[in-house]
């Protein structure tokens, strides 16, 4: 069957058969056609991997920068027209209890829901409902008529059946509790339980505050006992109180009056107890503070006036002075007054709402509004953030509870907050902070990518500054003195030297270099002039070697005679080292680096990244720049030479010139490899996200974060993505290096061939 | 003087210099890390050291220096002090203990002291003092207690071995196959069946296997029971502690040792080293399954990278019309080289792990989900990752071998009436085999040694089992695995022991560095016999 091939490159065939010789021919060319699909569709795959690394990279990072979205819901109605005070819901929104003037309502946001049904309590009694309010534990409260205050509990308990989920509202009334036994409406009220005790703060009049402070404790009896304590405080300023608000720790007082102020009472035992300073936050005098109210973690507050201005303020204490209420954001306005502001429990987003029929929600940090939403009809009451921040709710005067979805999974992110100065709470201005996970409930990820590029430049700096004088003085070396013999070996030496695993090098570095670099620095700083004064002496020693000896020795073998000198120079500067540091640094350097430079000292530092880094950006940089000076065209050297120039002579001015834009862009590679190096950073600095050039500090590298924090962060999760971003960076600022050293290097290329 | 500064001459020892340095520094660095690895398995004297306070210490001087003294002008005060592996981490806290010379009374060398490795708490330094079975005492004596202790523990260890058989192989298969049935039965229901013969069969066979596993899990304890030796120990300072036999993995005294029972227990230790697992968090016993890992990873990475590589370049520079666009290729290619590797292990997160794997276990393995089969990292995932970042190494090692090849050949080839594909089949990819050889050799080389992107893409400190084993489908590619590579990062400074593991990190380190210098030595070696080859068939 087989015909018979008489090459073995299938050139000529002799055919049997004139019908086999077509068909095989059919099969040649078949294969043929095969393998060039294969081989572009192998090529066009490589391509695409090249562009998928981009498009993945850059399709999971950019949701951070989408503006966010809502979805406008059916509005619901409860059925009472009645304005609606207060409200809260579950947090699928499905399930909610509201305050009316007339009583407390439990509904259903669900069409197929139940209808409005109204919740006994009977601890109102005679007096009306002046004022609803939500707590800060999420559930809701009323003011009375007759100055008591009803605190009404609410838990949505969740249950699953199969895959069915059940939503349980339950509401327990508790008791009344009195806050002014002058029995004046309570308006304005703020309710919270913490530790068994309960505050509350209702404003009881134009310039009057009641305070109520409730403690149980529980003997060993079991029995508990009720302690409570009035207080009457009294505005000290022109004006009425039109807003109030107490931190959950029960630290501050703060009141919004008439006048556009925003006055603080420090509430905490001790003398700073009483009214303190107060903050001009509205537009004009005459413009009152109509809405206050906490973000999550109850740090930053909130203040809206009637004009719409919202503005964020915060308790700071910079150093030796007092706590002060300190403004910080400005929000986008609002057009009418703003009537009311809910926290989001989830982060620092809140929503405002104006007695125009606007809807706004805002970023406390970022001091970005992101969304202005239109409520037509009545006019606004009353505002909720859904508990899981993924709808805002807002009720009307006519008793319609409108819902919108949000679509907005990473308010936090700006361009700003990844790369600028964000005043983050509690910090004392703003700042450069990295700082992705936390304690607390409460805390809020700090993502500025900024102190971790700065400690990428800062590592790959010292890299290079150890790296370029050893790799360029080495490669010209090679490429020009060293004998050929010798060359055929050390090269390749060289290159195993890359080969090194990184991981290696970063070991040895955070385990043996650093603590060895500790006991050495002064010695490290002093070999740096030794080394090269030594290898001057020797050469002067050479010189005056018989000739007849430097016969028997050919050019080019100097560095034999180098090895040992390097040796002896290195174990003089340390011994040198030791010595100043004995007579001129009182025996510790770092005592004296303190004091004299203010530089501290960290273990795994710098100078240990530098040396370790160094160590394997030399041969990337020494086998470039050594091509490039080796390939020099001869005709330009032995020009040079047959004029007079010295061998030193035309290295210098004849070869490094020719050869610099291969020097370049060796650099330039060696600082590819530096920027993405990652087990070295990892293993041999602390990893701290400090912003600080000096060399015996840590810093904390782009690379080595995202290798040390994405295993642990959610997918999908903004941690998850500005981990991308900062890949993207990486991959970015490498992809451009490498690219510009590579086109410097095909110009060079071109520019030898005309020599030839 | 002057003419001698201008003759240059000293310039040039100064950049002679700059050479020397860096290689001085690759000789340190390599010869420090083979004399802190290889000597660590050397045993090495025990020495019994009498305090002026009166304590007892036992073991093997790690080190000595001058005592350091910060508050002094001077750095160090004049005295010395060693630092000696005293073990018995249960009795003292620590492996290590820095001794005063001054306050060392006397030092001794007792022919009978002993180094009992245990496989928990770490090495006991002391006599033995007594030998239990069971309750009775068989053995008094310390030269007793020792012979006997020697002549039991063979069985022991053979006894420890059966056992570990038995839970990894019978009782880890029959939670394998129990653990398939679930899934079985899972992937049922989700298909809407509640009841039925498949299930009820499921059901039967899981009872089945229950039966089996209770049936091994009394054979393990009957062969547990085999064994109730228990040894007695005494420390240096009087402490005893009892020992169960088989807790024991190797006893020796070290000072009656010969030079040539030295180096039999310095195999046996590297043996022990390169072929088990590890024990105490890996800072003991092995790195047999990190071996493993690496090498099955290269293995995997090689077999994806090399056609790929190579099909490549042949479409650069065989098929592709020369132009702008595929000089643009080429240089992004060669840049692909330079992108961090991190960046590699972000994307093969991104895309292999999250966009692929999530794919593979929503269509295939939904029975499984919540928890990932193929959507979490795996060495599957992590060998892709690493083929795409070491594919420009092969392309790159492939279009230089082609350059090579004389246009003749081709041409001749041609003219003969061959196609474009036995052309490339029979003579350019012979001619070009040793380039394509070079460039994967260079590839496996940077992938042995590669860590960060392993780091997000399917690396574990200790991975429970390896990637293949005698259960269908035999080669388990979704598993996560150990490397060589993260373990030095891992026991170097994630371990609650470093000090004691750090020697074999650099045991490990050694390791690792063989195998890519080998690697990278046989490159070498191929480049420069290809090199030469070809400059005599240069036509």
């Amino acid at each position: 069957m087989a015909p018979i091939s008489t090459t073995s490159d299938g050139g000529l065939d002799v055919p049997a058969r004139p019908g086999v010789a077509a068909r095989k021919k059919a099969r040649r060319f078949l294969a043929d056609r095969i393998a060039r699909r294969l081989v572009y569709g192998s090529g066009v795959l490589v391509i695409l991997a090249i562009a998928a690394i981009l498009f993945v990279l850059f399709s999971v990072a950019l949701p951070l920068l989408l503006p966010p979205k809502a979805t406008p819901h059916q509005a619901v109605d409860l059925g009472f027209s009645e304005p609606v005070l207060a409200f809260v819901t579950d947090e699928y929104r499905e399930n909610g209890v509201a305050c009316l003037p007339s009583g407390f309502v439990q509904f259903s946001l669900v069409e197929s829901g139940p209808g409005p049904t109204r919740i006994d309590t009977p601890g109102i009694g005679e007096a009306k409902i002046v004022q609803g309010f939500v707590t800060a534990s999420g559930g809701l409260a009323a003011g009375l008529s007759d100055g008591r205050l009803l605190p009404v509990d609410v838990a949505f308990e969740t249950s699953f059946e199969g895959s069915k989920r059940q939503i349980r509202t339950v509401v327990t009334p508790g008791k009344p509790l009195v806050v002014d036994e002058g029995g004046r409406p309570t308006e304005l009220a703020k309710y919270l339980v913490r530790d068994g005790s309960t505050k509350v703060s209702a404003r009881v009049g134009p310039r009057d505050v009641a305070i109520l402070e409730a403690t149980e404790t529980a003997n060993l009896m079991g029995e508990s006992t009720r302690e409570e304590k009035r207080e009457l405080i009294q505005l000290q300023a022109a004006g009425e109180i039109t807003a109030l608000a107490m931190d959950a720790r029960g630290d501050d007082l703060f009141l919004g009056t008439s006048t556009g102020e925003v006055i603080r009472f420090d509430r905490r035992a001790g003398e700073d107890r009483g009214q303190k300073e107060s903050v001009f936050v509205a537009r004009s005098r005459t413009t009152a503070v109509t809405a206050l109210g906490f973000l999550n973690g109850d740090r930053t507050l909130i203040a809206g006036d009637a004009a719409g201005g919202v503005v964020s303020l915060q308790m700071l204490q910079p150093d030796g002075r007092p706590r002060t209420l300190t403004p910080m954001n400005q929000f986008e306005a609002h057009k009418g007054r703003v009537v009311g502001i809910s926290p989001s429990r989830r982060d620092k987003g809140f929503v405002t709402i104006d007695d125009g029929g606007e809807v706004k929600v805002h970023y406390g940090t970022t001091g970005k509004t992101l969304l202005s939403l239109r409520a037509e009809g009545a006019r606004l009451t009353g505002t909720s953030f859904a508990p899981k921040a993924d709808g805002v709710l807002a009720a009307r005067a006519d008793g319609k509870i409108l819902h919108w979805s949000l679509q907005n999974p990473h308010p936090e992110i700006t361009l700003r907050t990844l790369f600028g100065k964000v005043w983050y709470e509690g910090y004392n201005e703003p700042g450069y902070v990295w700082q992705s996970t936390g304690g607390t409930d409460d805390f809020e990820a700090k993502f500025s990518l900024t102190p971790l590029i700065f400690g990428t430049l800062k590592g790959t700096f010292y890299a290079l500054i150890v790296a370029i004088p050893l790799a360029l003085f080495g490669a010209l070396y090679t490429s020009q003195f060293l004998h050929p013999n010798l060359k055929s070996i050390i090269k390749p030496g060289v290159e195993i030297m890359a080969a090194l695993p990184s991981v290696v090098l970063g070991f040895v570095a955070g385990l043996w270099l650093a603590p060895a670099v500790e006991r050495v620095v002064p010695g490290i700083l002093a070999t740096i002039i030794v080394v090269p004064v030594f290898a001057f002496a020797a050469s002067a020693v050479w010189e005056r070697v018989p000739t007849a000896l430097k016969r028997a020795v050919p050019a080019g073998y100097e560095i034999l005679f180098l090895l040992p000198v390097v040796l002896l120079a290195l174990w003089v500067g340390l011994q040198i080292g030791h010595q100043i540091e004995h007579s001129l640094l009182h025996g510790d350097y770092r005592a004296f680096f303190l004091k004299v430079l203010g530089l501290t000292y960290d273990q795994r530092n710098s100078v240990v990244v530098g040396l370790a880094m160094g160590f394997a950006v030399i041969p990337i940089i020494f086998t470039v720049a050594e091509d490039s000076l080796s390939s020099v065209p001869k005709n330009l050297t032995a020009g040079s030479l047959a004029l007079g120039a010295t061998r030193w002579q035309t290295a210098l001015r004849t070869v490094l010139p020719t050869a610099s834009p291969g020097i370049f862009s060796a650099i330039m590679i060696g600082f590819g490899r530096a920027v993405g190096e990652t087990m070295i950073v990892l293993m041999a600095t602390g990893n701290t996200p400090v912003m600080d050039w000096s060399p015996f500090n840590g810093f904390r590298a782009m690379s080595a974060n995202v290798a040390v924090e994405l295993p642990e962060a959610p997918e999908g999760g903004t941690l998850f993505r500005v981990l991308f971003v900062a890949a993207l960076l990486l991959f970015a600022m490498t992809f451009v290096v490498n690219t510009a050293a590579e086109l410097v290097r095909l110009r060079l290329r071109k520019k030898y061939r005309t020599y030839e | 003087m002057n003419r001698f500064i201008r003759s240059g001459d000293p310039f040039i020892w100064v950049t002679g210099s700059a050479l020397a340095f860096a290689l001085l520094l690759v000789a340190g660095l390599l010869g420090l890390v083979l004399v802190s690895g290889l000597g660590f398995f050397w045993p090495r004297s025990m020495v019994e050291i009498s305090l002026a306070d009166g304590r007892k210490l036992a073991g093997s001087i790690e080190a000595r220096e001058r005592i350091p003294d910060p508050q002094s002008g001077k750095k160090t005060t004049g005295s010395w002090r060693f630092k000696l592996k005293q073990g018995n981490r249960d009795l003292y806290g620590s492996d290590f203990v820095w001794v005063d010379e001054k306050d060392v009374r006397e030092r001794a060398y007792p022919k009978e002291i002993a180094v009992i490795e245990r496989r928990e708490w770490g090495a006991f330094h002391g006599r033995p003092l007594k030998v239990l079975e069971g309750e009775t005492v068989v053995a008094e004596g310390v030269d007793r207690s020792w012979a006997l202790l020697i002549q039991r523990l063979p069985a022991a260890l053979s006894v420890y071995d059966q056992a570990r058989r038995i839970e990894k192989d019978e009782l880890g298969g029959i939670n394998f196959k129990k653990e398939k049935i679930r899934l079985k039965r899972r992937s049922l229901e989700l298909k809407g069946h509640s009841k039925g013969s498949a299930l009820d069969a499921l059901k039967a066979e899981e009872e089945r296997l229950q039966k089996l596993f209770d049936k091994q899990m009394e054979a393990l304890a009957a062969l547990r029971g085999t064994v109730r030796t228990n040894v007695v120990f005494v420390s240096a300072d009087g402490q005893e502690k009892q020992v169960a036999l088989t807790n024991i993995v190797r006893a020796y005294r070290p000072n009656e040792l010969s030079f040539f029972g030295r180096l039999g227990l310095y195999s046996s230790r590297l043996w022990e080293f390169v072929s088990e697992d590890p024990r105490e968090s890996n800072t003991e016993g092995g790195v047999f399954p990190a071996i493993f890992g690496t090498v099955m990873m290269v293995f995997i990475m090689s077999l994806v990278v090399t056609p790929f590589g190579v099909l490549a370049a042949f479409y650069l520079r065989e098929y592709a019309r020369q132009g702008p666009f595929v000089s643009a290729v080429r240089i992004a290619v060669n840049n692909l080289a330079g992108v961090p590797s991190i960046v590699f292990g972000v994307f093969g997160l991104g895309f292999f792990v999250y966009i692929v794997g999530g794919s593979i276990d929503r269509l295939f393995f939904p029975e499984a989900l919540p928890s990932p089969t193929y959507g979490t990292g795996g060495i599957l995932w992590a060998s892709l990752t690493l083929a795409l970042l070491t594919v420009p190494v092969v392309i790159v090692a492939t279009e230089e071998g082609l350059a090579a090849v004389p246009r003749g050949a081709r041409e001749a080839s041609l003219a003969l009436g061959a196609t474009k594909f036995e052309t490339m089949w029979r003579v350019v990819l012979p001619a070009v085999f040793p380039s394509v050889l070079t460039g994967l050799i260079l590839a496996m080389a940077r992938a042995a040694g590669e860590v960060a992107p392993l780091m997000i893409t399917g690396v574990v400190k200790l991975a429970p089992a390896l990637p293949i084993d005698e259960f269908p489908p035999f080669f388990h590619l979704e598993r996560k695995f150990m490397h060589l590579g993260f373990h030095i990062y891992d026991v170097g400074f994630q371990s609650p022991n470093v000090e004691a593991a750090q020697p074999m990190v650099y045991t490990t380190t050694i390791l690792l560095l063989v195998v890519v210098v080998a690697l990278n030595l046989t490159a070498i070696i191929v480049r420069n016999r290809l090199s030469k080859k070809l400059r005599t068939s240069g036509l």
